[in-house]
């Protein structure tokens, strides 16, 4: 009789437990990149804030998981932890833009759950402080007049991020793109070396990658390629729109979870997300980090995420990237 | 000048008790991870980033610390490459020549008392440097673009034949073989997977750890297991302190390999290997044929580890004053300075000078706080080589395993590192020399994408690669490069022998 | 003579197989397409320039081999098939088993081989990999597998 009453006892707080409120335990935030980087930052900001916050009751443990420009971490968590309720990952348009090429192998978007974005950095379309491209118009005449002479050098591969970015304002402009001379370089600060050297004419990097470098006048900032004008130092900056060319390239920061989650699971974490992107500290953290005001989380980022996708791969089809 | 001022106020910022404790504490961290066989200042730097941010430390003592790290692993890493043959880096490959040859003589401490010294010596030269030239090196590193880099990988690739055994078809081949690993993984250039097998984790190529640690460690036990089959012999430890002869006799190589370190470690993407592969060999040609490098000069490890501390003095330089990373390592520091929310870039000198001036001060603290570390390890280090080899290969191993499996946490990694481990033991048996491996594999991706973003921006036009005067200067190099060996050869007959037999 | 050629005739066969390579490895890269969007060299011709220099080599290792190697005693190659397979099993285990655990049997299968006694090989290795495994997890904050039996 009395043991029964233990087990009445013990059944029940496990099935509340189960209906209330999911607590992590252990949570874990995957890194698909290596340690100063985009994705661990993201990683380690957020983790480290949600903790302060009390959001989470434990430390958030980042792992580093590099490869396949995170495509390495996405067939682990599908393959391995896809009911792992403690577990967030950072991604970005990268993961996407590479979802929607096909770069993770058999992987599609629906083999995850998309998350939240919490921060954005948005495109710019940069060239040298002494270039004599003054204005964006400057530079599309003479790009138009002949693509061959202008090259455009990024810090992603053929068909990453920076080089969408030039072949959208190609298009927007009536450029063929194949006509685009694009110069991969290993991460945008070697491009950024390259431009300064003159070696090539534009580099269609994000805000925060020349901030530095625009604060001390060694670089023209052309454009910015967000729906609206980004503030200081930026603010002067003419959006791709205002100046006729309806380019938009936001750079949002965020997070996919294994598609097997429980549900309670995510919503503990959007909510988490939630609370944090009205944090006055994480306004702060933004702000110290360049990055620009984005946030979206659980079902509207799961339809941003489906529509991101799908254009990513019409375009990628039209422009000749994928078959 | 208003240096001087700055300066001093540097060295009040890295004076204070916090940001003394730290360069202490990231020499000693430093050092004892870069002797960590496996484990290197990239990986190093990348494992202790997150502690960092954990210590929650002010920005200038959280780089100042990372910078002692950095330092420290550039210190330690000669010390596998001495002791065991296994470099845990691609700037102590080329110590392994000479290195191991005279721990097998018994002349393993004055080896990495050499090491330490030129370390020191050419640690501060780079920092005076830093501090004189900054600027001024800064436009020397823009100046370089795809064609320059594309003819510095070729004068890289000229100083082969000094690594090179007794056969030098058989270094050919080995080079050909680290240029094909070079060419696995995702082309940048056309988005196309090479030779990657369908495997997602073989897109970002050939990490060098995980074929160093297999090539070198993991066939070393294999050659030691063989020989213990047929009674082995131990290493003396010999003595462990450098004799002044000694130290007067290396000190031309120290200055020559610091000098050339520091100017090629300037350069972004191109550092401390570079560096040190070409101050071997320049080395080695200065000297002709009355040097003994390859068989145990100490000079073959003054040179290079000078020239690789050198480099990370130089890969400052493009970091403070423009904010561009020059090397895998500083690229971290940077991701980590950003993190911290100092934008790195031509204002920080202005925006941050207790950053910038603070790590300056520090690195000359951290310098001199190396030598004074790493003397009296030395004669701990030697004694590594009396424990018995049942404990100390093993255990070699077992670290060597962390540092193959924890950068990237993958244990495809590791099975890697075994199939590589039974290719180098084939390789060591039938005569073929194990660096030029790591040479291709490090040079091999600069040089096929350099080239092809020269060519991209010239519109296919190779006159590109010959349009300016430090391409043209590189080209004659490397033809020089190649020609020496006849060249010097024909001075050396009518120089000395005297010096060979320090 | 005879003796001569037949200890030449391992650089030859080295020769043959890696001429072998270059073929294939040439042939891969001659399949390798870019899409419409590339530079002028696109992504074969480095590697087919590997190729190319990786034949001719081969080719004068079969022309002027080396004399060949001094192979160990047939005692020695299974000793040798035991540590790759236990390097292998070792990168299949490390997960599961965690760091301490797999990284003793390693070790001392390893010592075992040096020549060692069992017993004391296994304790070293316990010993040094939980050492490790402290000073890098508490340590530095290096993450290291725990290992699924002891968490469970």
């Amino acid at each position: 009789m009395k043991r029964n009453t233990w087990l009445v006892l013990v059944i029940s707080a496990w099935i509340s437990s189960l209906a209330f409120a999911f607590t992590p335990k252990n949570p874990e935030c995957i890194a698909p990149a290596g340690a100063g980087g985009g994705w661990d930052f993201t990683c380690r900001s957020v983790g480290q804030l949600l903790f302060e916050l009390k959001l989470v009751p434990q430390q958030i443990k980042v792992t580093n998981m590099t490869g396949g420009g995170g495509g390495v971490a996405f067939a682990h968590v599908v393959a391995q932890r896809n009911e792992d309720a403690n577990l967030i990952i950072a991604a970005s348009p990268a993961t996407t833009l590479r979802l929607a090429q096909g770069q993770f192998s058999r992987f599609s978007e629906n083999d995850v759950r998309w998350l939240g974005a919490v921060a954005a950095d948005f495109g710019v379309i940069a060239v040298k402080a002494d270039s004599p491209y003054k204005t964006l118009g400057d530079l599309m005449a003479a790009w138009k007049a002949d693509p061959s002479k202008i090259a455009v050098g990024g810090g992603s591969a053929v068909g990453g991020q920076d080089h969408m970015k030039v072949l959208l304002l190609a298009k927007a402009a009536g450029i063929d793109p194949r006509q685009v001379k694009y110069v991969p370089f290993d991460g945008g600060g070697q491009a950024i070396t390259s431009l300064l050297g003159g070696f090539i004419q534009v580099f269609p990097g994000d805000a925060s990658e020349v901030r530095a470098q625009f604060e001390a006048g060694t670089v023209r900032v052309l454009a910015v390629l967000a729906s609206k004008r980004l503030p200081a130092p930026y603010a002067s900056i003419s959006t791709a729109k205002e100046l006729g060319y309806n380019v938009e390239w936001i750079v949002w920061r965020g997070f996919y979870v294994p598609k097997g989650m429980p549900i309670e699971a995510y919503e503990y974490w959007s909510n988490a997300l939630k609370k944090l992107g009205q944090s006055s500290q994480w306004a702060k953290i933004r702000q110290d980090n360049s990055l620009g005001e984005f946030f979206m989380a659980g079902a509207p980022f799961q339809v941003f995420i489906a529509r991101q996708v799908s254009a990513f791969r019409n375009l990628s089809k039209e422009l000749g990237l994928i078959k | 000048m208003d240096t001087l001022p700055l300066l001093a106020n540097g060295f009040s910022v890295a004076f204070q008790p916090l940001n003394l404790f730290l360069v202490f504490i990231g020499a000693l961290v430093g050092t004892l991870i870069g002797v960590l066989p496996g484990i290197g200042p990239i990986s190093g730097v990348a494992l202790l980033v997150p502690l960092t941010f954990a210590l929650r430390l002010p920005p200038e003592s959280a780089i100042i610390l990372l910078a002692g790290i950095y330092y420290g692993a550039m210190y330690g890493g000669s010390t596998t490459s001495i002791l065991l043959n296994i470099p845990g880096e691609t700037s102590s490959v080329v110590t392994t020549l000479d290195g191991h040859q005279l721990a097998r003589q018994g002349r393993a401490g004055p080896a990495l008392a050499v090491a330490a010294w030129g370390s020191f010596i050419a640690g501060t030269l780079s920092v005076l440097g830093l501090m004189l030239l900054g600027p001024l090196l800064a436009q020397w590193a823009i100046r370089f673009g795809p064609a320059e880099y594309f003819a510095l990988m070729v004068f890289g690739f000229s100083t082969l034949s000094a690594l090179a055994g007794k056969n030098m078809a058989k270094a050919l081949v080995a080079t050909l073989f680290g240029l094909m690993l070079a060419t696995v993984g995702l082309d940048p250039q056309s988005n196309v997977a090479r030779y990657t097998f369908g495997q997602l984790k073989l897109y970002d190529g050939m990490d060098f750890l995980v074929v160093a640690i297999g090539l070198f460690a993991v066939s070393e036990v294999l050659m030691l297991l063989e020989e213990k089959a047929s009674g082995a012999t131990k290493a003396a430890v010999g003595r462990v302190y450098l004799s002044l002869k000694e130290f007067l006799f290396s000190l031309g190589a120290i200055f020559r390999g610091g000098i050339l370190g520091f100017l090629i470690g300037v350069l972004p993407g191109a550092g401390a290997s570079i560096a040190s592969f070409v101050s071997y060999t320049v080395e080695k040609r200065f000297h002709g044929p009355r040097g003994r490098f390859g068989q145990g000069d100490l000079r073959g490890v003054a040179a290079p580890e000078s020239a690789n501390n050198a480099a990370a003095g130089g890969a400052m330089i493009p970091l403070l004053t423009l904010g561009l990373p020059g090397s895998g390592t500083t690229a971290i520091m940077l991701g980590a300075l950003s993190s911290l929310g100092v934008n790195p870039g031509p204002q920080m000198f202005q925006q941050h000078p207790q950053v910038v001036w603070g790590l300056i001060a520090s690195m000359y603290v951290g310098n001199a706080m190396l030598l004074v570390l790493n003397l009296p390890l030395v004669g701990l280090f030697v004694r590594l080589l009396s424990v018995p080899r049942w404990f100390l290969l093993p255990a070699v191993l077992a670290v060597s395993f962390i540092g193959v499996y924890a950068v990237n946490n993958s244990p495809f990694d590791l099975l890697l590192m075994t199939l590589f481990g039974l290719v180098g033991y084939l390789m060591r048996k039938l005569d073929f020399p194990l660096a030029p491996v790591l040479l291709g594999l490090v040079l091999g991706n600069l040089m096929e994408i350099n080239l092809r973003r020269a060519l991209a921006i010239s519109n296919g036009d190779w006159g590109v690669l010959f349009s300016g005067p430090i391409a043209i200067t590189l080209w004659a190099l490397a033809v020089l490069s190649l020609a020496s060996p006849w060249v010097l050869s024909r001075f050396a007959k009518r120089g000395s022998l005297d010096d060979a037999e320090v | 003579m005879a003796m001569r050629s037949k200890r030449a005739a391992t650089d030859r066969v080295l020769g043959v197989l890696l001429l072998g390579l270059a073929l294939a490895y040439g042939w891969a890269a001659k399949g390798l397409e870019a899409g419409f969007i590339s530079d002028p060299l696109g992504p074969k011709t480095f590697p087919l320039i590997i190729a190319i220099c990786l034949g001719l080599s081969s080719l004068y290792l079969i022309a002027r081999p080396d004399p060949g190697p001094s192979w160990p005693g047939a005692g020695f190659w299974p000793r040798l098939a035991l540590v790759l397979a236990s390097l292998t099993a070792y990168a299949y285990l490390l997960v599961p088993l965690g760091f301490v655990i797999s990284t003793t049997l390693e070790m001392a299968l390893l010592s075992f081989l040096f020549g060692t006694r069992t017993w004391k090989g296994l304790a070293a290795g316990l010993i040094f990999s939980m050492v490790v495994y402290w000073l890098f997890t508490r340590g530095l904050g290096v993450p290291l597998p725990l290992g699924k039996i002891l968490t469970g």
